[in-house]
């Protein structure tokens, strides 16, 4: 019987409250202190969501993040942000990471928030994510005096650190973005370090570890790279275009790792609709039997807020509803902790 | 009044410009229904007066009413279209967000939303010519929600429909040169995008009797270039600065020979670029002989609208002089 686990794949958009309250904060008219505030009851909010929603991981929302690298470039030393660049192809723009010289960590990112967010997060695990080395270096601009894989290099032992931080902490799952390797003018060279890399980073725990890569079904070339990469998941965009998803599937498969399909689209408002996502899902159950995860197809922060939290609850529903139809085992901690 | 436009390198800009005078407080009144439409373009105008003045001081020769009613390109045209319903806050970056509209009905043109600004401008331009500028169906379409079609080709077609009627309406009023903006078109640089485009810009553009053309900025203009050589249009205005003039050799490789929006100078950089550096980027299109001067239109990367209003303007002042220069050489 094929296992089956749900979890949202990034972050939140913000609430009204949280919006406000990081409005005046940058006008002076605020402090720190309501700003921790704010944002730990914001995010308790939609990690209670995602608990009742029947999610076996869930994430903080990371609702203070402006974009995936943002907390982490303010957390090391000798780099800088610049002027805004489109972000894929959404009407979003994150700030360009100008590394101007060997990158070194000065704290970490995730171990507090971790600490903090765990309880809230109970029968739930929390999951650490964070940005993949070759999305950083590619989506950034080089002005180290590095070559680019010493710089990836570098990157990626800052983040070995920050996973074996965020394991210690107690993080369930450790899930790393590399949204970049879904372009279509990825080399084989860059898949190839982003592999390298990405294995390094994985290896440094014990907790499962996920590559996540969304925005685009990526090339066949660079998916053969993905698919051996030594992570325990790979994390896939499966929505934004299904037909082109299921070939690329069922043409490599997995190798020997579990897939998790984003097949609730987070970029588009409608309301998803299960009998749909469980025509595509009976085609990937003919090449994964043992364990699938669901997810969104992306993170929520280009959707309101409100919508953001009606598809958590769909990605429940329709999970609970695949479960049934499919006579599959669903994981789902709330009932584990009912069993015991 | 008439003016002549040069006939080589003349001066342009691709539309808004930094909110003047009381825009933005304007534009929030109406949004809270505080003053009617009416109302709205009447107390808009002086504004616009301001734009008009800058444009007039720095020597554009075809300008336009610096977009001072649009709070957004997108927003605009939702608040006024039947079909429509009032978006959410969606953030655009760091903590800033805009209301992404959400289309909850058939889309269909209440009256005209364009042509009263376009009508005032003109009469105050000194006779320069003033471009008709509207949003671009695919842009609409990307960058609001939908909730009603569930067909992309569909919307498009219905926005292609609206924005026609509306384009018959400015040229009928005299407007000859015609402006869509396509700034989303370049996130998905991919054939079966463009060729959904091209099948509106079909439908718009039919027997239009003015200089057509296609704005489109950013994102991967070079992956897109080869599926858009075709569209139906005179003139395209792209941005060329901020990308380092990355996508002048592309135009030499296709063999490109529409009518040139040649954007010179960046709108993201608050550094007014020298005469000398805009000439230099004439000089390396002209350099190419992709084609003439008579086809080359000099003007900004995008809107200006994100400017301090002494750097917009200083930007347009060094344009000119540049073009001056550049047509006594070519
Ligand atoms: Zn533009």
């Amino acid at each position: 019987m094929v296992k089956l686990w749900g979890a949202v794949l990034g972050g939140y958009p913000r609430s009204i409250d949280v919006r406000h309250e990081m409005r005046d904060l940058e006008r002076g008219d605020s402090t720190y202190l309501d700003h921790e505030i704010t944002i730990a009851i914001s995010s308790s909010a939609v990690i209670g969501a995602q608990i009742s929603s029947g999610l076996r991981y869930v994430t903080d929302g990371m609702l203070d993040f402006h974009d995936i690298f943002r907390p982490f470039l303010e957390s090391w030393r000798n780099v800088s942000i610049a002027g805004l660049l489109r972000y894929f192809d959404n009407n979003f723009f994150y700030r360009i990471p100008i590394f101007t010289a060997e990158p070194d960590v000065e704290k970490f990112v995730w171990a507090k928030r971790i600490r903090f967010y765990k309880k809230v997060a109970y029968p739930s695990l929390l999951k650490a994510v964070i940005p993949g080395p070759l999305s950083l270096v590619l989506m950034g601009k080089n002005e180290s005096g590095l070559s680019k894989e010493d710089l990836a290099n570098s990157i990626s032992s800052i983040l070995s650190m920050e996973v074996e931080k965020a394991e210690k902490a107690g993080a369930g799952m450790i899930q790393i973005d590399e949204p970049i390797l879904s372009d279509h003018e990825i080399s084989e060279e860059d898949a190839e370090l982003a592999k390298e890399l990405i294995s390094n980073i994985a290896k440094r725990v014990k907790i499962p570890t996920a590559l996540s890569v969304y925005f685009d079904i990526p090339k066949k070339e660079v998916y053969e790279k993905i698919i051996d990469t030594k992570v325990n998941y790979i994390s896939l965009d499966i929505m934004d275009s299904p037909s082109r998803a299921l070939d690329l599937i069922e043409s490599k498969g997995f190798s020997d790792k579990k897939p998790i399909l984003g097949l609730i689209d987070s970029r588009r408002i409608y309301d998803d609709n299960c009998d749909k996502i469980k025509e595509i899902f009976t085609n990937i159950l003919k090449i994964e039997k043992e364990e699938v995860g669901i997810t969104t197809t992306t993170w929520f922060d280009v959707i309101p807020y409100n919508f953001a939290i009606r598809k958590t609850y769909l990605l429940g529903y329709c999970l609970e509803k695949l479960g049934n139809e499919l006579n599959a085992e669903i994981i789902n901690p709330i009932k584990e902790v009912e069993k015991q | 009044m008439s003016y002549e436009v040069p006939k080589k390198f003349p001066t342009t800009v691709v539309g808004s410009y930094p909110k003047l005078g009381n825009a933005s407080e304007i534009i929030k009144k109406r949004d809270r229904n505080e003053i009617s439409e009416e109302e709205f373009h009447e107390k808009i105008r002086d504004s616009i007066n301001e734009v008009v003045k800058d444009y007039l001081e720095a020597g554009i020769d075809i300008i336009s009413d610096g977009e001072q009613s649009r709070e957004d390109m997108v927003v605009y045209f939702a608040q006024r279209l039947k079909g429509y319903n009032e978006g959410d806050w969606v953030r655009i970056f760091d903590n800033v967000y805009f209301r992404k509209p959400i289309i909850t009905g058939k889309l269909e043109r209440i009256k005209e939303m364009i042509i009263t600004d376009w009508l005032y401008t003109s009469k105050i331009s000194n006779g320069r010519p003033v471009k008709l500028i509207i949003t671009g169906p695919y842009t609409m379409l990307e960058w609001s929600f939908d909730l009603f079609y569930g067909d992309r080709r569909e919307v498009i077609m219905d926005f292609a429909k609206i924005i026609r009627e509306e384009i018959l309406e400015g040229i009928k009023n005299g407007a000859k040169y015609v402006q869509v903006d396509e700034p989303a078109l370049s996130t998905r640089p991919w054939k079966e995008e463009a060729d959904l485009l091209k099948e509106a810009l079909d439908y718009i553009f039919k027997g239009i009797d003015a200089k057509r053309i296609v704005h489109i900025c950013y994102g991967r203009l070079e992956r897109l270039l080869p599926y858009i050589l075709d569209y139906p249009v005179d003139q395209f205005d792209l941005e060329f600065k901020n990308s380092d003039f990355r996508l002048l050799p592309y135009l030499k490789e296709y063999g490109y020979n529409k009518e040139l929006g040649y954007g010179v100078v960046d709108v993201h950089s608050l550094q007014i670029e020298s005469v000398n550096e805009i000439k230099d980027a004439i000089d390396k299109l002209m350099k190419l002989d992709i084609i003439g001067p008579e086809k080359v239109f000099i003007d900004p990367d995008c809107g200006l609208k994100l400017l301090p209003r002494d750097i917009a303007k200083g930007k347009m002042i060094n344009m000119v002089k540049a073009a001056k220069i550049a047509r006594e050489q070519y």
